[in-house]
């Protein structure tokens, strides 16, 4: 390769604009003149007490360490469950499913919509029969399973439920997360099927069915991640993501809950980006806004309501296909801001991701990495080794303000739901992902790789990940063969039922269940509650 | 033809591509549209090429604010239209960029429901130089949607919020949407275009306020605003994501249009579209030739700046180019 | 040259929500003077198909983050040769592993881009393809 003249750099402020990754303008240093003296008394508190600012638990990570939980799932639910067996087996300490597109979007794998698709980002899941296979052999009861889905949530989740009856576990001791969170679908990800007020029903429903019958499943995930990965800055991840969360709180209130009977279960899902502190100081906002909210707004009296429990993933957009063994580096300075931000379990993102789908070298250096910080490292063994610093301290307070200003703005706007239909978060969101591109561009932002520092002539010493081509046929024929076997008449009942049910007020959960245990297909449901629910349109905002 | 008339930019209008057209082509269609959008010296050779064509068709212009529907209500209404038979042509315009040129279109996202749809084409113009809501181009496009079997002609303006009259001399039919929210009808109450109506349309009456908005616009309409010498413009309200109100509608478009053909008033509009195109082609190129033989715009400037510093009269200036202009000799016989 | 501006169609197949992408790169090519027309989520290769047909658009962009690249590019590209559009460029972008991009160019498909790739590069790219279809158009 031929030798480039070598790079000097004199100062910081000449390649970068020298402001945080979303563009906050900071000081060279901070002192006590920067802190308000709040901040760092009643706002502070101490480590499991309100607000709860340095965390949820008094001991932190030497009571209980986050849960080591990487994302996985790919071709069929026979191929991930031996994902999943390599990742206990290598000391991971909980499950996390990704389902295909199809699944996502409530389709069958032998949709003509899905064709292309099948098992390509996720696990394909067309039935009870593929929930069976998916978690053969797994100890339901001991391991706790999370679940990636947020339009079909609930009928993939009685199909799990299903799942479990018919091993004889009881529901009881189901331990998970569903995602569940259809706001930032409307927001970010775009993988909706109808209007927001019916699928705010099925959450509430749920809600209400699993404080009854679940009592130990995390019944909604409010997701920051994809907010953040479609453009937005740490304060907009953070008041979107809250503010979807008090949208579920304000909907299940009015659906009759007391909120005590459902906050306990509510948990959160946010971004680990780059900007170390920055995120750093997000984490620690989230959980003080949303306990004085709970608390105050809302009135919520166990203290577990007022509780921001959450899972971390570090950013997938940070990832660059340029010198992928990069990445991580990346990751692990993502990870360690996601473990001094205090979060309850942690997905370290695999290399390879800014690629393809992530070999099994690759994911498991990315588990590596979160054990490396666990037991060789030293910060887990104090609570919020950062409190008390000027700097983070500072941070935590700027993000705060500047969420409550955008609360303000939808509550303006009359609400989230308005104001996604509206399409401020979405413009929002594009705004702020045009402007990190020009800074980009503009070389005010760096890249390692990407815009400095770049190797010419590249070559890729990394194995990539394939997905056979085959999955897809072989799950459509699995496909026919049960939609021979089964019950038909009992299929077709339940869903005349179903649909009965979601022309009425009554919860839909036990309805969803019963079409789960005799093997309709997920398709086959959306379709029925279409008819009901009408489909929704893109919004495209710019 | 002058040389100066004849294509220079792309590809020639070849026979085959007519005949393309002809038959029924849609991307020959495509290709025509495109020459008329970027190459207004072949327009004269296409005109001649749609003769015996034109004439029948009826142009509804749909022009309104931003984001009160527009495109929506397009689209619903030509399932509507081409459900009663007519095959539906769609102009659909976007702004352009003054800074980069650049244009972003998005009008498609809302007519998603016309896809696979053989009896709809439709095409999005970016304005380009264009003022008032249209782009230059867009009443030549008109004409070669007409031309390739096009029964009815949508025209969406750009949603500028001031008034757009331009549409009003390319279209028949003119349809001014509104949305429940009290600013933008007030807007348009003042900006005229409310005369230029012949049908107001209250979109998004699933949203509250419509009643008051309609309350509003019949009671402006009650003072006497509205296009002069017509009868009650029609105020109708639309739902158009949900369809709803949309039969309604197109049943009030059919009538108007079934009543302009009959009272020979569809006649009338088109003599007087023609009238001003021939008038504007013939000053075009009577320009042109002044351009070419005196360098026209260059002497003019010079005497303007010059009469600036002296204050003196235009007229004697005026009046030496205009005698010497009389030299044009025009024969009788070639205007008849 | 006086060029008239490049008409592109944008557009996100199958079942991908992941538009980030898209949406800056249509907002890059309309800064450098392009038209863009945004098609949207969702989009089936026929639907992509039909509207650079009616636009007569001189470039299809697809955005694929979903791994279904190759069944979306590919079905794209045959159907634009059926529709007499083989001659336009058809580029795009997503998390597209190297061969695959081979596998696709030597289908006829145009350069496919990355994060990481700067917008303005892919304006180049479109620009350079554009002009040099038109010019051998003329001639
Ligand atoms: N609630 C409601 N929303 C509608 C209705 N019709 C359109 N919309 C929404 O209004 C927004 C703007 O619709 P468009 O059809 O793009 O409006 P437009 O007037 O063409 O917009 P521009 O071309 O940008 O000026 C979209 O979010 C539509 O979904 C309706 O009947 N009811
Ligand atoms: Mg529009």
């Amino acid at each position: 390769m031929a030798m480039k003249p070598p790079v000097t750099i004199p100062h910081l402020s000449q390649v970068t604009d020298c402001t945080t990754l979303s563009g906050r303008p900071v000081l060279s240093v901070y002192g006590p003149d920067d802190v308000f003296a709040d901040d760092l008394g009643d706002s502070l508190g101490r480590p499991g007490h309100y607000p709860y600012t340095r965390g949820v638990h008094e001991s932190m990570y030497r009571g209980k360490l986050w849960t080591m939980r990487q994302f996985a799932g790919m071709g069929t639910a026979a191929q991930t469950n031996a994902r999943f067996r390599f990742l206990l087996n290598r000391g991971q300490t909980g499950l996390s499913t990704a389902f295909d597109n199809p699944t996502l979007y409530g389709w069958d794998s032998d949709d003509p919509i899905s064709a292309g698709e099948v098992g390509k980002t996720g696990v394909a899941m067309d039935s009870l029969a593929d929930m069976e296979r998916l978690f053969d052999g797994i100890p339901l009861d001991r391991v706790s399973t999370s679940m990636t889905i947020n339009a079909p949530a609930a009928w993939i989740f009685t199909m799990f439920l299903a799942n479990a009856e018919k091993r004889g576990i009881p529901l009881a001791q189901l331990r998970g997360t569903l995602q569940n969170d259809i706001l930032k679908e409307y927001i970010a990800q775009k993988e909706w099927i109808f209007p927001p007020e019916p699928h705010i029903r099925l959450i509430t429903d749920l809600f209400a069915f699993c404080a009854e019958h679940v009592p130990q499943w995390n019944t909604i995930s409010i997701s920051g991640y994809h907010i953040r990965e479609a453009g937005a800055t740490a304060a907009q991840e953070l008041a979107f993501t809250l503010m979807d969360g008090f949208t579920y709180v304000e909907h299940a209130v009015a659906a009759g809950m007391s909120v005590d009977d459902f906050a306990p279960r509510l948990s959160f899902f946010f971004n680990a980006h780059i900007d170390f502190f920055e995120e750093i100081a997000k984490l620690r906002a989230a959980r003080r806004i949303w306990a004085r909210h709970m608390k105050e707004r809302y009135g919520a009296k166990n203290p577990r309501s007022w509780l921001c429990r959450f899972h971390v993933q570090t950013a997938g957009c940070s990832l660059t296909a340029q010198q992928p063994e990069v990445n991580i580096v990346r990751t692990a300075i993502e990870a360690l801001a996601g473990v001094l931000g205090g979060c309850q379990s942690l997905h370290t993102n695999s290399m390879d991701e800014a690629l393809a789908l992530p070999s099994d070298k690759a994911v498991e250096i990315a588990l590596r990495t979160q054990q490396v910080i666990a037991f060789e490292s030293g910060v887990a063994s104090v609570a919020d080794p950062l409190g008390g610093s000027y700097y983070v301290e500072r941070l935590t307070r700027e993000l705060e303000e500047e969420a409550e200003s955008y609360f303000a703005k939808i509550r303006d706007l009359g609400g989230m739901v308005p104001a996604i239909e509206r399409g401020f978060p979405q413009q929002e969101l594009t705004r702020s992902a045009y402007e990190y591109q020009r800074a980009l561009s503009e070389r005010r932002k760096m890249q390692v790789g990407v815009t400095e520092f770049t190797n010419e002539n590249e070559i890729l010493e990394i194995p990539i990940l394939e997905i056979d081509e085959s999955v897809e046929t072989n799950q459509i024929s699995a496909l026919r063969v049960l939609r021979e076997s089964r019950d038909n008449v009992a299929v077709q009942d339940s869903l005349d039922e179903l649909e009965r049910t979601a022309r009425t007020k009554e919860n839909l959960v036990p309805k969803l269940l019963s079409c789960s245990r005799v093997y309709c297909t997920e398709g086959e449901i959306t379709r029925r509650l279409i008819r009901v629910f009408g489909e929704y349109r893109e919004q495209a905002f710019f | 033809m002058a040389e100066s008339m004849r294509s220079s930019r792309g590809p020639s209008l070849t026979p085959q591509l007519w005949e393309r057209f002809l038959g029924g082509e849609r991307r020959a269609c495509a290709q025509v549209i495109t020459k008329v959008e970027n190459d207004p010296d072949a327009v004269p050779e296409i005109r001649d090429r749609l003769s015996g064509r034109l004439g029948r068709a009826i142009r509804i212009g749909i022009t309104g604010p931003p984001g009160v529907g527009k495109s929506t209500l397009t689209s619903a209404l030509a399932r509507g239209l081409a459900d009663g038979g007519n095959r539906v042509g769609i102009v659909a315009v976007d702004p352009s960029s003054p800074f980069t040129g650049g244009a972003f279109m998005g009008d498609r996202i809302r007519m998603d429901a016309l896809v696979g749809d053989d009896r709809v084409f439709m095409r999005s113009l970016a304005s380009r130089a264009g003022q008032g809501g249209l782009a230059p181009s867009t009443a030549g496009v008109a004409d070669v949607l007409e031309a390739f079997g096009m029964d009815r002609i949508l025209i969406e303006t750009v949603g500028v919020g001031q008034a757009e009259l331009d549409v009003m001399a390319c279209a028949d039919i003119v349809v001014l949407v509104l949305q429940p929210s009290t600013g933008d009808a007030i807007q348009s109450l003042k900006s005229g275009i409310i005369e230029a109506a012949d049908v107001v349309v209250v979109n998004k009456a699933d949203l509250p306020g419509v009643e008051m908005l309609l309350q509003s616009l019949r009671f402006a309409f009650s003072l006497g605003a509205g296009r002069p010498g017509t009868n009650a413009t029609p105020i109708l309200a639309t739902s158009a994501q949900a369809s709803e109100g949309i039969g309604e509608l197109v049943a009030e478009l059919e009538s108007q249009a079934s009543d302009l053909v009959d009272s020979g008033r569809h006649r009338e509009m088109r003599r007087a579209r023609l009238e001003n195109e021939i008038r504007r082609a013939i000053q075009t190129h009577l320009w042109a030739s002044l351009e070419r033989a005196v360098g026209a715009s260059a002497k003019i400037r010079r005497h303007a700046e010059e009469l600036t510093l002296s204050g003196g009269s235009p007229y004697p200036f005026i009046r030496r180019a205009c005698a010497a202009t009389q030299v044009c000799q025009t024969k009788e016989e070639a205007w008849q | 040259m006086n060029e008239h501006p490049i008409k592109v169609v944008v557009a996100k197949p199958g079942l991908d929500g992941h538009d980030r992408g898209a949406k800056v790169v249509a907002r890059a090519l309309v800064e450098a003077g392009m038209e863009v027309v945004y098609l949207g989520l969702r989009q089936t290769p026929e639907s992509i198909v039909a509207a650079a047909v009616e636009e007569d658009a001189d470039a299809i962009g697809l955005s694929v983050l979903s791994g279904a690249h190759m069944p979306h590019f590919t079905k794209v590209k045959a159907l634009m040769d059926t529709e007499g559009i083989g001659d336009r460029l058809l580029t795009g972008g997503g998390i597209i592993p190297t061969k695959d991009q081979e596998t696709l160019s030597a289908l006829g498909v145009g350069r496919l881009f990355g994060p990481g790739d700067d917008p303005s590069t892919i304006a180049e790219y479109i620009k350079e393809r554009v002009y040099a279809r038109r010019a051998a158009e003329r001639n």
